[in-house]
């Protein structure tokens, strides 16, 4: 019985696969701090919180947090 | 480890094959944020720091890795050096022009093994700011490590696959090698040739990145920390080795050796070997 | 000559010990997040026409718990406190040349938020996950529960797609209701959709594209704000109803050789009262050395007031109106610094934010000059903390 549990398979396995422009043992800097969509998240949910009773537009690229009387 | 990473496990039940995943993969996770190179966090990082003010002592497992990069270093006198990362970060990134021999020189005043003091257990950096990257052998290692785990659980057909090095847990259910396409690091999206393997370990060391071109000469971004400059090199090695942690330090150390004395070296150690030339060309010696 | 090999295996030998499967066991790394912030807005430039000039002034505490439980699965726990005084634009009024005059809340109010949050994610390697929460606010006048999951999900090596959705209800019970003739209870529910794609365009670039979709259906307006319009006063009122898209482009570039990444974003969002806005920001990552970080921003955002916006009506304003500044036209330009240092399991932040708006940074212009503009200062101290 053959079970796979590949994750994603890259191109030394057999056959292959799309080529990427982005070696795989290159990706390590992708996850430094400072490349992350948001590195400070309670910088970030102050500021949205702000934004959000201060302005008349809101909207980030994720699930919508609460709201709030604020005025 | 900033790779995609694939596990091939059969001969079990989907349960004990699970099992076996989540602890190879935990294993990896855990090596990963400790040596990482990129993670201000990680344990490698906070010795980093620890080391330039004072002698540290480090765990058995860092000891073990420092003693392997220093016995590399000596093997190699002195091309391979994990310190070499302030010169790596010039020519990182360069377009259309070469570093100054100034810049180079300052570079090369922040690396050196030499400069570390290891004693083990104990280690000193000479200044804050050197960094230790172990990156590549640490990922060889993790392999070596995930396969082992897997065969502590019961598993005795699978290869582990991290970013391209391999460690075997134990050949396919009916006996046979597993088969693996080494990348043509000129068109990474098609194998160049094909290994069998059905113990041990592969790891390739591969020229893949676009070289950096100044007047119509290819540098490529393998250094030789003692210059300061580029060696012309394979375009990959790979070698089969009883670890992935071993097939990595030969492939490494012929990489850094250049085509010739690279070639030679490889003869000597008496390993499998592949190499690619910048030519395209095909050299292999050993079993497959 | 096979002494190469016979030393480079003596040396491999010590790191292939035999391995017990309970050595691999998975994290249990705790990592605790403290922020104090003082947010102040600026004093009116001039003089309102009745009540105080002084404005809000806002204390807020974070507090953020994350534990790894194991390989794949992270708890989050978040707790806020806010403490709010000051008073607040209640309505405008226009003077003899027809300029609009700010009357402010009379008494200071003096008030305390309390939030309360949870989440837990789920890594399931190969870039694939999930994440669930919920929270709860409560304070004086106004209560909000809301939860909402998002799941990511490795279309191929470089591209990501990411979805998601959100609902929330609150409730609104006004202070001094009945003083002020104001509603006394209501509620509104908010529900929201969003869908992303993160591509990794090279080893220091990474691009993503999002698109949040959110509706608002109950009552929507303000019920401390009035609007003066053909000679009476009204209290402010909006639809009942609000659609919101957002589209969002970010992108991260790290520059290696500079120690050094540059964060891009802009977000434009539409909705159906007419607001439209445009935000870019951008701020600068830079180490410096192993243990100091500075990250300057700097933020632009411009919007295009609501239909039914105007600062006071001659005749009789019809359905809906509202005077409230926040429905305007106007920009606001802010600047932000950032201080991070670390001591090795510790990190301390300090940060501080200077906000102005003002109808000279609308994109499309202002009808006006909203005296009720807000400006403010923000300051931050933290500490970012990791326990094995």
């Amino acid at each position: 019985m053959r079970n796979r549990l590949g994750l994603l398979l890259l191109a030394t396995m057999l056959g292959g696969c799309a080529s990427t422009p982005v070696q795989p043992w290159e990706r390590g800097r992708l996850a430094a701090w400072e490349m992350q969509w948001d590195p400070d998240p309670l910088k970030t949910a102050l500021k949205e919180h702000t934004h959000f009773s201060k302005e008349g537009s809101s909207g980030r690229v994720g699930a919508a947090g609460g709201g709030c009387g604020c005025n | 480890m900033g790779c995609p990473c694939a596990l091939e496990i059969e001969g079990v039940p989907e349960g004990a094959a699970a099992e076996a995943a989540r602890a190879a993969r935990a294993e990896v996770a855990r090596l990963d944020r400790k040596y990482s190179h990129y993670r201000d966090d990680s344990r490698l990082a906070q010795l980093q720091r620890a080391a330039a003010q004072a002698f540290v002592e480090v765990d058995d497992e860092t000891a073990n890795l420092l003693d392997f990069a220093a016995m590399l270093h000596a093997q190699s006198e002195g091309l391979f050096d994990v310190t070499a990362g302030a010169l790596t970060r010039i020519w990182d990134g360069q377009q259309g022009r070469l570093p100054g021999a100034d810049e180079i020189a300052q570079a090369r005043g922040l690396i050196g093994w030499d400069k570390v003091v290891w004693e083990r257990p104990r280690l000193r950096l000479p200044f804050p700011g050197m960094r230790l990257d172990l990156g590549g052998m640490v990922k060889e290692y993790a392999a070596d490590r995930a396969a082992a785990i897997c065969r502590a659980l019961g598993i005795w057909h699978g290869v582990v696959d991290l970013g391209g090095d391999l460690a075997v847990i134990g050949a396919h259910a009916d006996g046979s090698a597993w088969r693996v396409g080494i990348k043509d690091p000129g068109e990474t999206s098609r194998a160049i040739a094909q290994i069998e393997i059905a113990s041990g370990g592969l790891a390739t060391s591969g020229d893949y990145e676009r070289a950096l071109v100044v007047d119509g000469r290819r540098y490529s971004h393998i250094l030789d920390p003692r210059s300061g400059w580029p060696i012309t090199s394979f375009a990959s090695v790979s070698v089969l080795a009883p670890s992935c942690l071993v097939a990595g330090a030969a492939a490494t150390l012929a990489m850094l050796l250049g085509c010739a004395p690279g070639a030679e070296y490889l003869r000597e150690l008496g390993l499998p070997y592949l190499t690619v030339g910048q030519d395209g060309g095909v050299q292999r010696d050993g079993s497959s | 000559m096979r002494h190469k090999l016979a030393s480079l295996l003596a040396a491999a030998a010590a790191l292939s010990a035999p391995v017990s499967p309970a050595t691999a066991a998975g994290d249990g790394d705790t990592r605790v997040s403290y922020r104090y912030n003082d947010y102040d807005e600026d004093a009116l430039g001039d003089a309102p026409l009745d009540g105080s000039a002084e404005r809000f002034h806002i204390r807020t505490q974070q507090l953020n718990v994350a534990h790894t439980l194991n390989d794949q699965d992270e708890l989050r726990l978040g707790l806020t406190s806010e403490l709010m005084s000051g008073a607040s634009p209640w309505f405008l009024f226009p003077d003899e040349d027809g300029q609009p005059l700010q009357i402010m809340s009379g008494a200071t109010i003096r008030e305390s938020r309390q939030q309360v949050d949870v989440g837990w994610e789920r890594d399931q390697g190969g870039g694939n996950g999930f994440g669930v929460s919920a929270g709860y606010s409560d304070e004086d006048d106004y209560r909000a529960i809301y939860f909402g999951g998002e799941r990511r999900q490795a279309l191929s090596e470089a591209l990501t797609l990411g979805f998601g959705a959100s609902y929330s209800s609150d409730s609104i019970h006004p202070s001094d209701a009945p003083a002020f003739n104001r509603v006394l209870e209501e509620h509104k529910n908010t529900a929201s959709l969003f869908v992303s794609l993160a591509q990794v365009l090279d080893r220091s670039r990474v691009v993503q594209a999002g698109l949040q979709v959110t509706q608002s259906n109950g009552f929507l307006s303000d019920p401390y704000k009035r609007f003066y319009g053909g000679g009476n006063f009204f209290n402010d009122s909006r639809p009942e109803r609000r659609t919101q898209a957002a589209l969002l482009l970010r992108y991260r570039h790290a520059l290696t050789q500079a120690d050094a990444a540059l964060h891009a974003d802009y977000r434009y969002a539409q909705d159906s009262w007419g607001v439209h806005s445009h935000t870019f920001e951008l701020a600068w990552y830079q180490s410096l050395g192993a243990d100091w970080k500075l990250v300057p921003g700097v933020r632009w955002y411009t919007q295009d007031a609501a239909r039914f916006h105007a600062f006071f009506t001659d005749d009789d304003p019809g359905e809906h109106y509202s005077s409230d500044y926040r429905l305007g036209d106007y920009g606001a330009l802010s600047a932000s610094l950032d201080l991070r240092k670390r001591f090795g399991r510790v990190e301390v932040v300090a940060a501080i934010t200077r906000y102005h708006s003002s109808s000279d940074y609308a994109l499309g212009g202002a009808a006006g000059d909203d005296p009720g503009l807000v400006s403010f200062t923000q300051a931050s101290l933290g500490i970012d903390l990791r326990f094995d």
